[in-house]
């Protein structure tokens, strides 16, 4: 509500300046920490592009959190992958999980290439970032359900899911799944490349759980009326 | 406005209050003060969005047996009508703003409360 009224806000400098908080007046806007953004000259911009530019050389700026960097490396969804794996804080731990999944994927499909014949070896795929890309890409679900109260009962409705929650939603999966129903004794990141590829593949308990869901929407497809959004 | 017609409005609320012929009119139990807020407005149920598309895309499941590669289409379809519909409700809700020339109570009582109605010297 507060960020609908910030156009109501005059022009403000703080008295005291925000470093590192995580509530921030509406007035701030958000950092911008990719190197290409800055590097576009004038006549490649948009006229928006443009108010943008000048907006931020007027207006605070909220403190980059710690967790994203100006490097080549770094990416917004292995980092919220990271984020949601960490426990207690200790960001270090996922991190060294995360690398040594990617490693272990990497690993994998480099001895599966030295094995195969020399017409499969194209259609493997070796990067890990790529192949975490993809297998996220198949478990994501498209659409939802969502429990919707209609004369004293509640029904189970399908309905549209925006990206960001379908994003959520296959990470917890994937997570939930490597936490839970794997044998207690393997390591989380042998785990998770196991899944990972299973998931690349097609294959595996994510995507069942997300075929289940898409057959639940599909039975309950009557209900699909009793949303008003 | 109150400005204006102040002091007859005063006058006017007192004969309210004392009455006429000894018997008031108004009998209030509270002050008769403004509140520093607005009632909400209840908001408008809409009709579902995109119920074409998604019983489409829901009928290529049934009979392709749940597999995503060969409804991508419909996918992408169901994708694009849900941007638009995100889009048009957006729309119309700055529209209705605008039109209505009033503002949506949320906002007035934000501005209510910077403003607010002194009823106390100090």
């Amino acid at each position: 509500m507060a960020a609908s009224i910030s156009g109501l806000l005059k022009p403000w400098t703080p008295r005291v300046f925000l470093v590192r908080w995580s509530r921030y007046n509406p007035y701030y806007l958000e950092p911008e920490v990719s190197k290409e953004a800055y590097s576009r000259p004038e006549t490649e911009l948009s006229a928006e592009e443009k108010e943008q530019r000048e907006l931020k050389a007027l207006r605070p700026i909220k403190a980059a959190t710690s967790g994203v960097s100006s490097s080549v490396f770094d990416d917004p969804v292995i980092s919220k992958f990271i984020n949601m794996m960490m426990e207690h804080g200790n960001k270090v731990l996922a991190r060294e999980i995360m690398t040594q999944t990617l490693e272990n994927i990497k690993k994998k499909q480099v001895e599966k290439y030295h094995k195969a014949s020399e017409g499969e070896r194209e259609a493997i795929e070796c990067n890990p970032y790529t192949i975490f890309h993809q297998a996220l890409e198949n478990c994501k679900p498209v659409v939802g359900l969502a429990s919707i109260q209609k004369g004293g009962k509640y029904y189970q409705v399908p309905i549209p899911l925006t990206d960001n929650r379908r994003r959520f939603l296959a990470m917890k999966w994937m997570i939930t799944e490597c936490r839970d129903n794997k044998h207690r004794r393997t390591h989380m990141y042998e785990k998770l490349s196991q899944e990972l590829l299973a998931a690349f593949g097609k294959e595996g308990n994510v995507m069942k759980k997300k075929y289940e869901l898409h057959k639940m929407a599909e039975a309950n497809r009557a209900y699909a009326h009793y949303r008003w959004w | 406005m109150a400005t204006q017609g102040g002091i007859a409005f005063q006058e006017k609320v007192s004969r309210l209050l004392r009455g006429q012929n000894g018997k008031p009119v108004l009998k209030p139990n509270r002050a008769l003060v403004l509140k520093d807020a607005v009632a909400n407005r209840k908001p408008k149920k809409g009709e579902a969005s995109c119920i074409t598309e998604m019983s489409v895309l829901m009928a290529c499941w049934k009979q392709n047996n749940f597999v995503d590669t060969l409804c991508s289409n419909e996918i992408n379809s169901f994708y694009m009508c849900v941007e638009k519909a995100q889009a048009d409700a957006k729309n119309k809700a700055a529209q209705s703003n605008i039109q209505g020339g009033r503002l949506p109570p949320k906002q007035a009582t934000a501005l209510l409360k910077r403003y607010p109605n002194l009823c106390k010297e100090i």
